[in-house]
């Protein structure tokens, strides 16, 4: 078990040292939130000095970021994307908007808690959040991956079901195969 | 504003009322007119205007929905590069039975505003030819831009509300109860009192 922390051996914290400081966001923007990303990353803010970068493919990358409102329609490719990244991969819902719909929170296409859907590490308040509040985040991932409290895709493993089952009351049309790790 | 500047907007209803019999219309004001048909005209008076007038450039189409007069209100709006005007062409509908002659032969792109007001509203286009799905995804419910259409009904039978954010309402004193911070002087200016 990688992140129970009872049975932490040397190789699995100098993993965990690894994972934190080479976390991959999948190059990837939901809603308005994608735009806070490039001040983020480039270089008044850089958060690459914390080993935070784009990466292509989700196969590729470690961290699903949800910037800002997650249409139901973009809710498949969403859950798409995370069940084909690989092990270990976080998510970060960022925004107001991923917490409780925020100003969409009537809005007839998009959802309203985000962890409903897919299992949530982190949850970025604001809207917009500032590149400072995205850094924080980042940081308090990074900690948690450290204590070994960033296990989402385990979380999702063993709860399957239960995500699947309130997948299905947004997608009505569930033409994706019932699961690909 | 004097009569010689609304010149080219006054001769331009003045036509298409000579040349239409059931047709109103009226100068809003400088470069901008508004012209009522009905909807069995519309095809007629948007090719007259692209090939006579000179209203070349459909900018847009766009539908209201008025629950109260049980009428859809289809909107064209025209657009003449070389008078600079822009012309409004309005038509109703009925909303019982909502069908409208297509116009897609006389703006390919036309097609495109069509598929996106049949979606929405649920308006029937005679020989629109696209496919029936354009933006919503799986939609089984009633056309989602028509007025009677309660949001917030549809989102507590498919989405949950977070606890806190079942409506609009102010959530600063809650803020401050949970976390026991008083609000920055910043914020108490936006009060929605």
């Amino acid at each position: 078990m990688i992140n129970d922390k009872n049975s932490k051996k040397i190789v699995d914290i100098i993993q965990d040292f690894s994972r934190r400081h080479s976390l991959f966001v999948l190059a990837y923007g939901t809603g308005c939130g994608a735009i806070e990303i490039p001040p983020t990353m480039t270089s008044r803010y850089d958060a690459e000095r914390f080993g935070i970068r784009g990466m292509a493919t989700p196969r590729q990358a470690d961290l699903l970021l949800i910037t800002g409102y997650l249409a139901s329609k973009t809710l498949k490719r969403v859950i798409r994307a995370y069940e084909q990244m690989q092990d270990p991969k976080y998510v970060i819902g960022f925004g107001s908007c991923t917490i409780n719909g925020g100003m969409y929170w009537d809005s007839y296409n998009t959802i309203k808690i985000l962890s409903d859907y897919i299992p949530v590490d982190v949850y970025i308040n604001g809207c917009m959040p500032r590149p400072e509040a995205v850094i924080t985040g980042f940081i308090e991932l990074q900690n948690l991956i450290k204590e070994g409290k960033a296990n989402g895709a385990q979380k999702y493993k063993e709860n399957l079901e239960w995500y699947r089952e309130n997948q299905k009351k947004v997608i009505k049309d569930w033409k994706m195969p019932d699961y690909n790790w | 504003m004097t009569d010689t500047i609304l010149d080219k907007e006054q001769k331009l209803v003045q036509l298409l009322e000579q040349t239409f019999k059931k047709l109103s219309g009226k100068v809003v004001r400088q470069r901008r007119v508004t012209v009522s048909v009905e909807k069995e005209l519309v095809p007629s008076v948007l090719s007259y205007a692209k090939s006579q007038l000179g209203y070349i450039h459909l900018s847009h189409m766009s539908c209201v929905d008025w629950p109260e007069n049980n009428n859809f209100e289809i909107i064209y709006i025209l657009w003449s590069p070389a008078d600079k005007v822009q012309l409004f062409i309005k038509t109703l509908i009925n909303r019982e039975n909502p069908e409208i002659d297509n116009v897609d032969m006389i703006w390919k792109h036309a097609n495109t505003y069509e598929r996106e007001i049949r979606e929405m509203y649920g308006i029937q286009f005679n020989g629109l030819v696209g496919a029936q799905e354009f933006i919503l995804e799986d939609w089984d419910d009633m056309p989602p831009m028509r007025r009677d259409f309660d949001t917030v009904e549809y989102v507590d039978d498919n989405y949950t509300f977070r606890p806190g954010r079942e409506d609009a309402g102010d959530v600063r004193e809650e803020i401050v109860k949970r976390s026991g911070e008083d609000i920055p002087d910043f914020a108490k200016k936006y009060s929605r009192d």
